[in-house]
């Protein structure tokens, strides 16, 4: 910092002091701006849990008590809840990520074909709501399956503990695959070269080589597990069959008994393992980054036979299991009634719903939206924190990061609970409006979106800033004509995150959908929970197909212009 | 090409804001009126289909919760009412929330006989549901089972694992159903029969859901052999093709009515009352009547053109509504720490 930068050798003192200020302000924006969506109902969240409440009259009373929690944890029936949570996430991340590390392996160290495919596959579960597991497993595996009762026509069914943790695993298995794919193809594997050549053998080089070299990416893998598997609603409310988690509990305790004292405690013990999961996720990815290696790229040799055919069969194995939950559903959304009647219809796709098809369009537009918004935004964000470094940038960095922590649910519910009082009188413009879904949206989903275009940033030289603006260019100028141009990659890539979660999230938006606005995710857990398996069904194949075409849209754009983006750049 | 890349973006960014809330602008002029209703998805469809064009000005926005869900939205809101009417919501859960609503007598409310209205005008019923059960007839006889005709037979051991009921703190129909077993054992004189009933029906019970209607779907599917339910869901899945049967508990059914109100503070009262007087019509009794075995008014019968029951035909439990909505509270708090962490059976 002590050498000559641009910012010391600009003549015109007054136009630095104005950019200063801009990026003061525009940051401050920014701080501002998660300070009221995400910090403020997650902190009146922890008051109200520890404000007493009358149920009769359901109301919080103001007065301070931790009566809420003694309550809550003398309740052995509610407690279960937290138990169960437990339970589920920990053998859902055991499974997912037992199963992805071998799924990333032999994607990355072996010599298997059609590697890309496989990899797209794996994707498949993030296109889709997470209640699509839950919805093709009953389907399949419930009391009257296809499978169970069809063909083998036995008495196990799939509801309970058993439903829940095959649905995680097969709704986190992306998640974690990304990350296990990432760490496995950028630690040196010269090293398990090393030892091979020296005799070990493959067995004992894996685990004395890779296994150990991956670890921190095997555990921040396990930790974004735990906490996608302990926060989700879709599946456990649809294939839980009375088998409550806190996830919910919430929900039931809020929406069908009106307890929001129980709610708000329940949501703040949500909250103590979900932290906790994201820090581990957070401290073992920063580990995870150091081992990376520049020059850990080399040519793999051919796997021998047995290697190769095993690691086939097994990622399509699990390819397969990923396609056909797909496939099932948007199977039956064609058949009149699932086992009892097997003619084709079309009937299922005219909803009789509020708002009838047009809960498509309204989640196709807030989705827009809420890529565009999203990703200029985090781009902007990255921009403040890693390149003009105010004061303030280790707040804002860690406000940006914190919304990974806080489970959807959670959000959603502090959004209700505050947005709907006449706080800074912002119930007129958000309570019951797109606008509100926008802005949960978003910030549920800031923590990756900044994190990455941090991550862009920093490979782009500071020279490049400076040249900029030492050739007179300001910090907009350079901002809107260099750093975006440079970052058109990440803002496209976090364009497509931010509109497909927006396209499937259920849990941060499930109480904030109003008779102005229906999204079409949660037509589809209501439609289920109604027991309208068809139209259901329907409805998630309308929005499985509508975030392909999109995909498809934004890859040819960003194919394009990518290339473009390379070859300028070089 | 940075250059007009970038403007095409910074357009559709600008013009996006625009873009998702237009929608919301133009409809602010005419008369928009805001909905919340238990009833059916389904039915209500039809019913507004009806409503739109006899209310060509009014621009209906509803959403359907269950009878819980409607309560927890309205106290959520209290403080910023969005609904300006509940429409066809039981009316026990309605009398609960007095405080939430604003006494208006719609047209019409005259011509309803009394029992179907409050006095002072604070709710109007549209129409009566009762309590039946789903029976799968396939399920039954894969299982072995015999139809089962009454409640008490529900629990019976071999009907293990086979029945599944509605929550009675989220639906109106769970709560119909629990007050008139607890109603029946004499609850009223201070007798305990009636919950020792409910524990031993919860040794068979599957799981409790939050809507009435579901119970009947999922029973419909083959999942489960009984649902316990009402009449209209049941009789419309037997419409749709599923082998399913309509059952009256032979010790009675339960019932309920289902009724309107305005909310204190609703934000278009005008087009609210509007709609009000609508819903007390003739003609919109009338289209209820395709569903429903009873609508409030005089001299309009059913109709349905799906397999319900002429109402004499059904054994109707003597419900006491005042006695049932006061002691609501109490019951499904003590119902919910007996039942409510209900597990699945191993």
């Amino acid at each position: 910092m002590s050498t000559i930068t641009a910012e010391n050798i600009q003549p015109k003192g007054k136009k630095i002091l104005n950019d200063k200020y801009l990026i003061y302000v525009v940051g401050g924006l920014i701080g501002l701006f998660l300070l009221v969506f995400m910090l403020l109902p997650v902190l009146n969240i922890l008051r109200l849990s520890m404000t007493a409440y009358d149920p009769r009259k359901h109301e919080f009373l103001g007065r301070l008590t931790l009566a809420n929690f003694t309550n809550y944890f003398s309740k052995p029936a509610i407690v279960q809840s937290l138990y169960h949570s437990l339970w589920i996430a920990v053998w859902s991340m055991v499974i997912t990520t037992t199963l992805a590390f071998f799924f990333a392996y032999g994607l990355t160290r072996t010599t298997i074909k059609w590697k890309k495919a496989l990899y797209y596959v794996a994707m498949t579960p993030l296109i889709a709501p997470s209640l699509l597991q839950a919805m093709a497993l009953i389907s399949l595996f419930g009391s009257n399956g296809l499978i169970t009762a069809g063909l083998l026509n036995v008495e196990w069914n799939i509801y309970g503990p058993t439903g829940i943790i095959i649905s995680e695993v097969l709704y986190c298995f992306p998640h974690a695959m990304v990350i296990l794919y990432t760490t496995l193809s950028a630690v040196d594997s010269r090293l398990d070269e090393a030892a091979s050549s020296l005799g070990a053998s493959e067995v004992t080089t894996f685990f004395k080589i890779t296994v150990p070299t991956a670890r921190y990416g095997i555990f921040s893998a396990a930790a974004l597990v735990f906490n996608l598997a302990i926060t989700d609603f879709g599946n456990p409310i649809i294939i839980g069959r009375g088998y409550n988690v806190l996830s919910t509990e919430i929900y039931l305790q809020v929406i069908g008994m009106q307890r929001f004292d129980l709610g708000t405690t329940i949501a703040v013990v949500l909250l103590v393992p979900s932290i906790i999961a994201f820090l581990l996720n957070y401290y073992f990815t920063k580990k995870s980054h150091s081992l990376i290696s520049g020059q850990a790229k080399p040519q793999l040799p051919p796997s021998r036979p047995l290697k190769k055919y095993g690691f086939t069969a097994y990622s399509w194995t699990i390819a397969g299991i990923l396609l056909s939950v797909i496939g099932v559903i948007v199977f039956k959304s064609f058949i009149k009634v699932w086992m009892y009647n097997w003619s084709f219809t079309t009937s299922h796709y005219q909803f009789k719903i509020p708002g009838g098809i047009s809960v498509l369009w309204t989640s196709l537009k807030i989705a827009l939206f809420v890529g565009f918004f999203g990703a200029f935004l985090t781009i902007l964000n990255g921009y403040i924190i890693e390149k003009k470094k105010p004061f303030f940038a280790q707040p804002l960095y860690l406000f940006s990061v914190i919304p990974a922590a806080i489970p959807g649910l959670v959000m959603g519910l502090g959004y209700i609970l505050i947005f709907n009082t006449r706080f800074l009188n912002l119930d007129n413009i958000l309570y019951g409006k797109p606008l509100i879904i926008i802005i949960n949206v978003i910030i549920t989903n800031f923590t990756l979106g900044t994190l990455s275009s941090i991550s862009n940033m920093k490979n782009i030289d500071k020279s490049m800033d400076e040249a900029a603006t030492s050739l007179g260019a300001n910090t907009t100028r350079t901002f809107l004509r260099i750093i975006f141009p440079l970052n058109r990659i990440s803002f496209m890539s976090n364009l497509i995150y931010y509109f497909m979660r927006s396209m499937v999230t259920i849990s941060a938006v499930i109480f904030l959908i109003s008779p102005d606005v229906h999204l079409a995710s949660i037509a589809v857990i209501n439609l289920e929970k109604d027991g309208q398996e068809g139209p259901s069904a329907a409805m998630a194949t309308l929005i499985i197909i509508i975030v392909i075409v999109m995909l498809a849209i934004f890859a040819l754009l960003f194919k394009k212009r990518g290339l473009k983006v390379v070859a300028e750049s070089e | 090409m940075h250059k007009k890349l970038l403007m095409v973006l910074l357009v559709v960014f600008l013009l996006l804001p625009a873009f998702v809330f237009a929608g919301g602008k133009q409809e602010k002029g005419s008369g928009e009126v805001v909905i919340y209703t238990a009833l059916e998805e389904d039915e209500t469809a039809d019913y507004l289909a009806l409503a739109k064009k006899e209310l060509p000005n009014l621009d209906i926005k509803w959403v359907r919760y269950s009878t819980g869900e409607v309560s927890a939205k309205l106290l959520a809101e209290r403080e910023n009412p969005q609904a300006d009417l509940v429409w066809g919501t039981a009316v026990t859960a309605l009398a609960l929330l007095q405080d939430l609503f604003q006494p208006y007598k719609p047209a019409g409310y005259d011509k309803l006989p009394a029992q179907f209205k409050d006095p002072a005008g604070y709710w109007a019923a549209i129409d009566m549901y009762v309590a039946a059960f789903a029976v799968n007839k396939d399920r039954l006889a894969k299982k072995g089972l015999d139809k089962p005709t009454s409640w008490t037979d529900l629990t019976k051991p071999e009907y293990k694992n086979e029945v599944i009921m509605p929550n009675p703190g989220s639906s109106g129909t769970g709560y119909l159903q629990v007050s008139s077993i607890l109603l029946w054992k004499g609850i009223k004189e201070g007798k305990e029969d009636g919950w020792e009933f409910l524990k031993k029906l919860n040794k068979n019970i599957v799981e409790y859901t939050n809507s009435g209607s579901a119970p009947a779907k999922i029973a419909s599917k083959g999942e489960i052999a009984v649902g316990a339910s009402f009449g209209y869901r049941v009789a419309k899945q037997i419409s749709a093709g599923y082998p399913v049967e309509m059952v009256f508990p032979s010790e009675g059914s339960g019932y309920e009515l289902e009724a309107n109100a305005l909310l204190k503070g609703a934000k278009h009262p005008a087009a609210a009352k509007k709609f009000l007087d609508w819903t007390l019509s003739e003609d919109a009794m009338k289209a209820y009547s395709k569903y429903k075995i009873m609508v409030t008014l005089p001299g309009i019968k059913s109709q349905s053109t799906i397999p319900l029951p002429d109402p004499k035909d059904v054994k109707l439990f003597p419900m006491d509504f005042k006695w049932t909505s006061q002691h609501k509270i109490e019951i499904v708090n003590k119902w919910t720490s007996l039942f409510q962490d209900k597990t699945k059976p191993e």
